[in-house]
C-alpha cells in the first residue's frame, strides 16, 4: 500500500471518536424512526401495536437492516464495493445497533408500538442535547458559527406557533385566547433560542425541545393511541393513529438534520451534510413512494388480472425466442479486463442467457413427460357485495399446437433481426453457369405470380366462367412452390456435394447457393401462398397440404445450413473466412425464421391447421388469458375479461396517433426548416405549450360539443380519437420540434455544399438524423394518451362490462351514396381501459373492485411499458449520438 | 391538370415548364384541400370523395415535383395545426357566451337568487346557511363553490408539490451522481406516466377508507384528493426545476467553488437564487397541472356542490371546476351545459395563462444566464 493510501487511511480513521460514533447512530436511529412512521401511518403496523404482534414487527426489521448491512458490509469487506467514508461506515453500524436495541425493547417490556416511538423521540432529543452540549463546551473538535442563521430561527419559530398553539388550545380550550399566548411563547422563545446562541447550541436545544415535546406527549399518553379530538366545526377530526406517525416523521426529520449538523462539527460543513441528509432522505421517499404505488396495484390486481392463464409449452418456446435473443445480445456486451470485477460482471451478462435456457429446459420437459406445470392459487371477488374465494391456475399445458399469430410475430420479429444484422454476400465463392441462369429466372417467375395474383383479384378465379384459378392458378401454385423448395435446399445439396477441402471451403464457394436459395425461395413460395387464397385452390400432398410443408422442409433445411457454417466456423482459422461463415450462418437463420413465418401465414390464410410430428399450427391458439382474451360474460362462472376495452384503447391510440403525428412532424419541419423564425414560430411555439398543459377535460368539452353532432349525434369511437389525436398534437410538435432543431447545422451545410437541394436536404439529411428524437416523442406522447380518462367519458361512451368488442376491420363497408364508404364501428361507442376503472367508480358498491384492480393493472403496465420502451430508446439513442 | 406534365426530371422540360408546372401541382393540391375543408365543414356526407380527390392529386403532384408538394404540405400541417388550437380556442368561448350574457359575473364573483344579488355569501358560508349555489331545476346556478374547492385542492397540492419537487430538483441536479441520475430522471417521468384514473382509484378504494378511520372523517376529504393531486403535480414540478437547476452556467458554480465554499452553499447562494425564476416557473406549471387534474379529485371527492363549512375545512368534499364537467356533463340540462363551458373557459384561460406565464419566466431567464456568461 502506497504512503499515500495510509495517511488517508489514517485521516478517515482518526476521525471517528466516540461523539462521531454516536451521532452516527443517533442519525441512523432517526432513520430507522421516519421508516416506522411511515409504516405506522399506513397502519402495517398499528401504533397500539404490542406484544408478539410488536415482536414480530421488530424481528422482521432487524432482518432486513442486518440483511442489507450485513451484504453491503460483506462487499465493502471482499474489496468489491469499497465503502471508505467513515459516515456510511458509521450510520450502518448504528442502523444494526438502534435496530437491536429496539428489538430488544419490543420483545423484553410490555410496551405498545407508540410508546416505543415516543422513546425514539425522548433518546434523540437526549442526544442532540448531549451532542451541543458537549460541543459548546469544546470537548470535541468543532467550526460552530456564532448563530444558527436567521432561516433556522424562522423555521423554528413558526415550529414554535404551531406547537404552542396546539399546546396553549389542549391546556385551556380554544375558546379563551391562550393558545394565541401560548403560540406566540413558545414561537418566539424557540426563534431566539435558535438564533441567540453559538451555532451548537442554537441548532441543537430547540431541536431537542421540540422532538423531546412530542416524544413527552406521546410516552406519557397525553396523545396515546385511543386519543380523539373531533371539534365540531370540522368534518372530520384527528385520531392517535394519524397524529403519532405524523409526529414521528416530523421529530425524526428534525433529529436526523440536527444530529447530522452536529456529525460534521457544525459551520459550512455541517450545514451541507445536513441539507444534503434531508435532501436525500426527500429523495428516497420520492422513490419509495412511485414503488409503492406500482407494487400495490399488482398486488390488488395481479390475481384476477391473471386467473385462468394457460398456455401451451410449445407455444411458450415459441414465444420465448425473442427473449433468447435478446439475452445473447445482453451477453455479447464486452465485461472489461480480466479481474475479479469483471468475473462477476461477466456472470450478471449471461444470468438472462441460463434463465431462458432453464425456462425453455422447463417447457420442454413438459412437453416431454406430458404433465401440465400448474401454479394454483386463489383469490377473492365480491359479489353482491360478498366476498367470494375463487380457485384458479396459471397453468403450462403440454399442448403442442402453436397459433398463427404467436407463430408469425416472433418468426418474423426474429427474420427481421437476423436481416438486419446480415451485411453482404456480393462476390463471394463461385457462380456455376447455371445458377446464374437461375438467379436469372427466378425474378421473372415472381413477376408472372404477381401477375396472376393481379388477374385473379381483378377477374375472380373463375373469369368469364372459365375455371382458371382450378386449372392455371393450381399450376402455378404448385410449381412455384416446388420451385421455391427446390432453392431452398439447393445451398445445403450444393455444400454436402461439393468437392472443397474442408467443410468451410465449400461452404465459402457455395456462398451465390446461399443468398439465391434463401432470398429467391422466401419470394417465390410467398408469391406461391399468396396466390392461393386469390385462386382458391389448396394444394395437397397426401393428407397435409403442400406450401406449408415445403415451407416446414425449407426451414429445416436452412436451420441445418445455419449449423453447417457454424460447425465449419469453429474449426476454420482465417478471419475472413470466419467472418464470411458468419454471415452465411445469419442468412440460414434469416431463413429459417421466414419460412416458419410463411407456415404460419399459409394456415392464418387458408384456415386450415397444418400438422406435421404431433406440432400442429392453427388458428385457434394454446394461449388461453380469460382477462385480456374475453368479453365480459353476463350471469356466467367465470368473471370473464375485458377484451372490448384493450381492443378499444388499441383502436384509440392509433386513430389519435394517425390523426397527430403527420400534422405535428409536417409543422414541425415547416416551422423548422422552412419558415423564418421569428415573431410567428415564437408564438405557434408558446401556444401549443399552453395547448399541451391545457386540462384534459377542456378536450372533453370541445369534443362533446363540436364533434359529436357533426359524427352522427351519439358518442363515439371516432370523436375518442380525434380529442386524444388533439391532445397528442401538442407534444408531438414540441418534440418534433426540438429534435430538429439539435440536428447541427454542419449537417445541413454540408449537404448544401454538395448542390442537394433544401428538400432533398430535409429528406435525406435532417429527418433521419432527428427521427429517433421525433420516435421518442410520439412514444411518450401516445403512454400518456393511453391513460387519458376525462375527455373519453364524455366522448366515448364507455358502459361497465361490455359484452362486445368494437370491429373496426370488419366494419367497413361500401355504400353506394356518397361518402362511399362507412365505418358503423368507428361510429359507435366502445370501451377502454381508463374509461372501464372509471365505470367501476362510478357503479359504486355494484362495481366490483377487483376487476377495477385488475384493469388498473392491465392500464397500468400497459401505460409503463409505453414510457420504459420510449424512454430506454431515447438512452439508447443519446448514447449513440455521444459515442459516436 | 397536373398529368399532362410530362414526369421527367430535368432536360427533357425547359425551366420554365418547370416553374409553371410546379405552381400547376402546388396550385391543385391547394384547392383540392381547401375544398375538402369546406366540404366537411358544411356537406360532411361528401367529404370523403374531396379526400380522395385532394390524396390522388397530392400523390400526382408528389411523384413529379416532390420539393415543391412537399413544402406546401408541411405548410398546410402547419396552418391546420395552428387553425386546431385556434379553433378550439375561438369554440370554447362562443359556446360559454349564452351562459355568461344570462348569468352575468354572477357565476363567478356574486351569486344572484331571485335576482338580487347575494353580496354577503361569504357571510352565509361561514354562517350555517341552507342556500343553494347550483340547482339546475330552479336555475339557481354559481361556480364559486367549484372555485373554492379548487383553491383549497391546489393549495393542498402545492404545499405537498413545492417543497418535494425542489428538493427533488436539488437531488437530481446537483446532489446525485451521474449513475443515479441517470436511474432517477426515469423514475421520476415514469411517476409522470401513471394515468390520473389508477390515482383516483387507489383513493377511491383505499385513501378514503384510511381517511375514514384516521381522521374521523365521514367519506372523502379536500385534504386526500389534495394530496394525491400535490403527488401527481410532483414530477412536473421536479422535472422543470431540475431543468432551470440544471440551466445555470458551470462556471458560476465553480466560481463559488474556487473560493472555498461547500456544495450546499454554492447550492443555496448561487444555484438556487440563479435558478429561482425557473423553480417558480416550475411551481406554477405545477399548479397549473392540479387546476387542471380531473380524475383524481373526482374518483375522490363525491360530487358537492357547496360552500365547504367552515371555508377552511379541509375535511369536507365538493366538486372542483374540473370534477364538476366529468360528472354533470352526461346528465346536465342545455342550460348547465353552458354553465359548464363557462368552467371550462375559466380552466382554459387559467391553465394557458399559466402556462404562458412559466414560458415567459423561463425564458426571461434563460436569456439572462446567457448575457452572464
Amino acid at each position: 500500500m502506497s504512503d499515500a493510501y495510509a495517511t488517508t487511511d489514517r485521516l478517515v480513521s482518526a476521525d471517528s471518536n466516540i461523539y462521531d460514533r454516536g451521532l452516527d447512530t443517533a442519525i441512523a436511529l432517526s432513520v430507522v424512526g421516519f421508516a416506522l412512521g411511515l409504516v405506522t401511518l399506513v397502519n402495517l403496523v398499528p401504533p397500539g401495536a404490542s406484544g408478539g404482534t410488536l415482536t414480530t414487527a421488530f424481528g422482521t426489521l432487524l432482518a432486513v437492516v442486518v440483511g442489507a448491512v450485513g451484504m453491503t458490509g460483506l462487499a465493502s469487506y471482499t474489496n468489491v464495493v469499497p465503502v471508505t467514508s467513515q459516515r456510511v461506515r458509521g450510520i450502518g453500524l448504528g442502523l444494526v445497533v438502534s435496530t437491536v436495541a429496539l428489538t430488544v425493547l419490543a420483545a423484553t417490556l410490555p410496551v405498545t408500538m407508540a410508546t416505543l416511538l415516543g422513546t425514539v423521540l425522548l433518546v434523540e432529543a437526549l442526544a442532540v442535547t448531549v451532542a451541543g452540549v458537549t460541543s459548546r463546551l469544546d470537548l470535541v473538535d468543532t467550526e460552530p458559527n456564532m448563530s444558527a442563521g436567521l432561516l433556522s430561527g424562522v423555521a423554528f419559530g413558526a415550529i414554535g406557533l404551531a406547537m404552542g398553539g396546539a399546546a396553549g388550545g389542549a391546556l385551556a380550550g380554544f375558546g379563551s385566547l391562550l393558545w394565541l399566548v401560548g403560540a406566540v411563547a413558545a414561537g418566539v422563545g424557540l426563534f431566539l433560542l435558535a438564533i441567540l446562541p453559538r451555532e451548537d447550541l442554537g441548532s441543537t436545544l430547540p431541536t431537542a425541545i421540540v422532538v423531546g415535546a412530542l416524544g413527552l406527549t406521546i410516552v406519557t399518553g397525553t396523545i396515546g393511541v385511543g386519543w380523539q379530538w373531533n371539534p365540531q366545526t370540522l368534518s372530520g377530526g384527528f385520531t392517535g393513529g394519524a397524529v403519532i406517525p405524523v409526529f414521528l416523521l416530523v421529530g425524526t426529520l428534525l433529529s436526523a438534520w440536527s444530529a447530522a449538523k452536529c456529525r460534521a462539527g457544525f459551520g459550512a460543513r455541517g450545514r451541507e451534510y445536513g441539507a444534503f441528509l434531508v435532501i436525500n432522505l426527500n429523495a428516497f421517499l420520492m422513490v419509495a413512494m412511485m414503488a409503492t404505488i406500482v407494487v400495490f396495484v399488482t398486488i390488488k390486481g395481479v390475481g384476477y388480472a391473471f386467473h385462468g392463464l394457460s398456455v401451451g409449452a410449445l407455444t411458450a418456446l415459441v414465444l420465448l425466442t425473442p427473449a433468447l435473443l435478446a439475452a445473447v445480445q445482453f451477453a455479447r456486451t464486452p465485461a472489461g479486463a480480466n479481474d475479479w470485477n469483471a468475473g462477476a460482471r461477466q456472470l450478471f451478462r449471461v444470468l438472462p442467457l441460463a434463465a431462458v435456457g432453464a425456462l425453455a429446459a422447463t417447457f420442454v420437459s413438459v412437453l416431454v413427460t406430458g404433465s401440465p406445470l400448474r401454479y394454483p392459487y386463489t383469490y377473492t371477488v365480491q359479489v353482491n357485495r360478498q366476498g367470494q374465494a375463487l380457485d384458479t391456475a396459471i397453468a403450462v399445458t403440454p399442448d403442442t399446437t402453436v397459433g398463427t399469430l404467436l407463430l408469425i410475430a416472433p418468426a418474423l420479429l426474429l427474420a427481421v433481426t437476423f436481416f438486419r444484422s446480415f451485411g453482404s454476400l456480393r462476390k463471394v465463392g463461385t457462380e456455376s453457369e447455371r445458377t446464374g441462369s437461375v438467379r436469372q429466372a427466378v425474378p421473372t417467375a415472381v413477376l408472372a405470380l404477381v401477375v396472376l395474383i393481379g388477374l385473379f383479384l381483378v377477374l375472380g378465379p373463375a373469369p368469364f366462367g372459365l375455371p382458371l384459378g382450378g386449372t392455371l392458378g393450381f399450376a402455378a401454385v404448385v410449381a412455384g412452390t416446388v420451385a421455391a423448395g427446390g432453392l431452398a435446399v439447393s445451398p445445403l445439396v450444393g455444400v454436402l456435394t461439393s468437392d472443397g477441402p474442408t467443410l468451410a471451403d465449400s461452404a465459402q464457394r457455395e456462398a451465390p447457393l446461399f443468398t439465391l436459395g434463401v432470398f429467391g425461395g422466401l419470394g417465390l413460395l410467398l408469391t406461391a401462398l399468396v396466390l392461393q387464397p386469390v385462386a382458391g385452390v389448396n394444394p395437397q400432398v397426401g393428407p397435409v397440404d403442400l406450401v406449408p410443408a415445403v415451407a416446414f422442409a425449407a426451414a429445416l433445411a436452412s436451420l441445418a445450413l445455419a449449423t453447417l457454417t457454424t460447425i465449419a466456423k469453429r474449426s476454420s482459422e482465417a478471419t475472413i473466412t470466419r467472418r464470411l461463415l458468419t454471415e452465411e450462418t445469419r442468412l440460414g437463420l434469416v431463413g429459417a425464421a421466414g419460412f416458419t413465418a410463411l407456415v404460419g401465414l399459409h394456415v392464418a390464410a387458408t384456415g386450415v391447421s397444418f400438422t406435421v410430428l404431433g406440432v400442429s399450427v392453427s388458428n385457434a391458439s394454446s394461449l388461453s388469458w380469460p382477462m385480456v382474451m374475453q368479453a365480459y360474460i353476463p350471469l356466467g362462472a367465470e368473471p370473464g375479461g375485458i377484451m372490448p376495452a384493450i381492443i378499444g384503447t388499441v383502436w384509440l391510440v392509433i386513430g389519435a396517433t394517425l390523426f397527430a403525428v403527420p400534422l405535428g412532424v409536417g409543422a414541425a419541419v415547416f416551422l423548422t426548416e422552412y419558415a423564418e423564425q421569428g415573431q410567428f414560430t415564437a408564438l405557434v411555439e408558446i401556444a401549443t405549450n399552453a395547448l399541451w398543459s391545457t386540462p384534459s377535460i377542456v378536450f372533453g368539452l370541445f369534443g362533446a360539443a363540436f364533434l359529436i353532432p357533426r359524427l352522427g349525434g351519439d358518442e363515439s369511437l371516432l370523436a375518442g380519437m380525434l380529442v386524444l389525436g388533439f391532445m397528442l398534437l401538442p407534444l408531438v410538435l414540441i418534440t418534433s420540434r426540438e429534435s430538429i432543431k439539435a440536428v447541427p447545422d454542419e449537417y445541413r451545410d454540408a449537404s448544401a455544399a454538395l448542390g442537394v437541394t433544401r428538400w432533398e436536404t430535409i429528406k435525406s439529411v435532417v429527418l433521419p438524423a432527428a427521427m429517433p428524437g421525433v420516435i421518442t416523442g410520439v412514444i411518450l406522447g401516445v403512454g400518456r394518451i393511453a391513460g387519458e380518462t376525462a375527455p373519453l367519458i364524455l366522448v366515448l361512451g364507455s358502459t361497465l362490462n361490455a359484452t362486445a368488442a368494437v370491429d373496426v376491420i370488419g366494419g367497413f363497408r361500401f355504400v353506394s351514396g356518397p361518402p362511399f364508404i362507412a365505418n358503423d364501428a368507428l361510429l359507435t361507442a366502445s370501451a377502454s381501459l381508463p374509461t372501464q376503472v372509471w365505470a367501476v367508480i362510478a357503479a359504486g358498491v355494484s362495481g366490483s373492485p377487483q376487476m377495477g384492480w385488475a384493469t388498473a393493472f392491465i392500464l397500468l403496465m400497459v401505460v409503463l411499458t409505453f414510457y420504459a420502451v420510449g424512454i430506454t430508446a431515447r438512452t439508447y439513442f443519446r448514447r449513440k449520438l455521444n459515442y459516436e | 391538370m397536373t398529368e399532362d406534365i410530362p414526369t421527367t426530371e430535368g432536360e427533357s422540360v425547359s425551366s420554365e415548364d418547370r416553374v409553371d408546372g410546379s405552381t400547376l401541382a402546388v396550385g391543385a393540391v391547394a384547392t383540392t384541400l381547401m375544398a375538402t375543408i369546406l366540404v366537411f365543414l358544411f356537406r360532411p356526407a361528401l367529404a370523403l370523395p374531396m379526400l380522395l380527390a385532394f390524396v390522388f392529386v397530392t400523390a400526382v403532384g408528389w411523384v413529379t415535383y416532390q420539393a415543391e408538394v412537399a413544402r406546401l404540405l408541411t405548410l398546410v400541417a402547419t396552418i391546420l395545426t395552428v387553425l386546431t388550437v385556434a379553433f378550439i380556442t375561438f369554440f370554447l368561448f362562443v359556446s360559454a357566451l349564452p351562459a355568461f350574457l344570462e348569468h352575468g359575473l354572477g357565476l363567478l364573483l356574486i351569486p344572484e337568487q331571485n335576482g338580487a344579488a347575494r353580496w354577503f355569501f361569504w357571510l352565509e358560508s361561514v354562517l350555517p346557511s341552507d342556500s343553494t349555489y347550483w340547482n339546475p331545476l330552479s336555475g339557481a346556478y354559481s361556480l364559486i363553490p367549484m372555485i373554492w374547492a379548487t383553491v383549497v385542492v391546489t393549495a393542498i397540492a402545492g404545499a405537498v408539490a413545492g417543497p418535494l419537487g425542489l428538493f427533488g430538483a436539488l437531488f437530481i441536479a446537483e446532489v446525485a451522481s451521474d449513475r443515479l441520475r441517470e436511474l432517477i430522471k426515469p423514475g421520476v417521468e415514469i411517476l409522470a406516466g401513471i394515468p390520473s384514473i389508477v390515482y383516483g382509484f387507489i383513493g377511491f378504494q383505499v385513501l378514503n377508507g384510511f381517511i375514514q378511520t384516521n381522521f374521523l372523517d365521514d367519506g372523502a376529504s379536500f385534504l386526500i384528493a389534495g394530496i394525491v393531486v400535490g403527488v401527481m403535480a410532483l414530477p412536473t414540478v421536479v422535472s422543470v426545476g431540475e431543468d432551470a437547476l440544471s440551466s445555470v452556467p458551470q462556471s458560476m458554480g465553480d466560481g463559488s467553488v474556487a473560493m472555498g465554499a461547500t456544495e450546499w452553499q454554492t447550492m443555496k447562494s448561487i444555484s438556487i437564487p440563479a435558478a429561482f425564476s425557473g423553480i417558480s416557473a416550475a411551481v406554477i406549471l405545477g399548479l397549473g397541472r392540479a387546476i387542471g387534474e380531473t380524475m383524481a379529485v373526482a374518483a375522490i371527492m363525491a360530487s358537492g356542490t357547496q360552500f365547504a363549512d367552515p371555508l377552511f375545512d379541509i375535511f369536507d368534499a365538493n366538486a372542483t371546476l374540473t370534477s364538476l364537467i366529468a360528472t354533470q356533463y352526461g346528465s346536465a340540462s342545455e342550460s348547465t351545459v353552458d354553465v359548464l363551458f363557462v368552467a371550462g373557459v375559466m380552466l382554459f384561460v387559467i391553465v394557458a395563462g399559466m402556462s404562458i406565464v412559466s414560458q415567459y419566466i423561463e425564458r426571461r431567464m434563460q436569456r439572462k444566464l446567457k448575457g452572464q456568461q
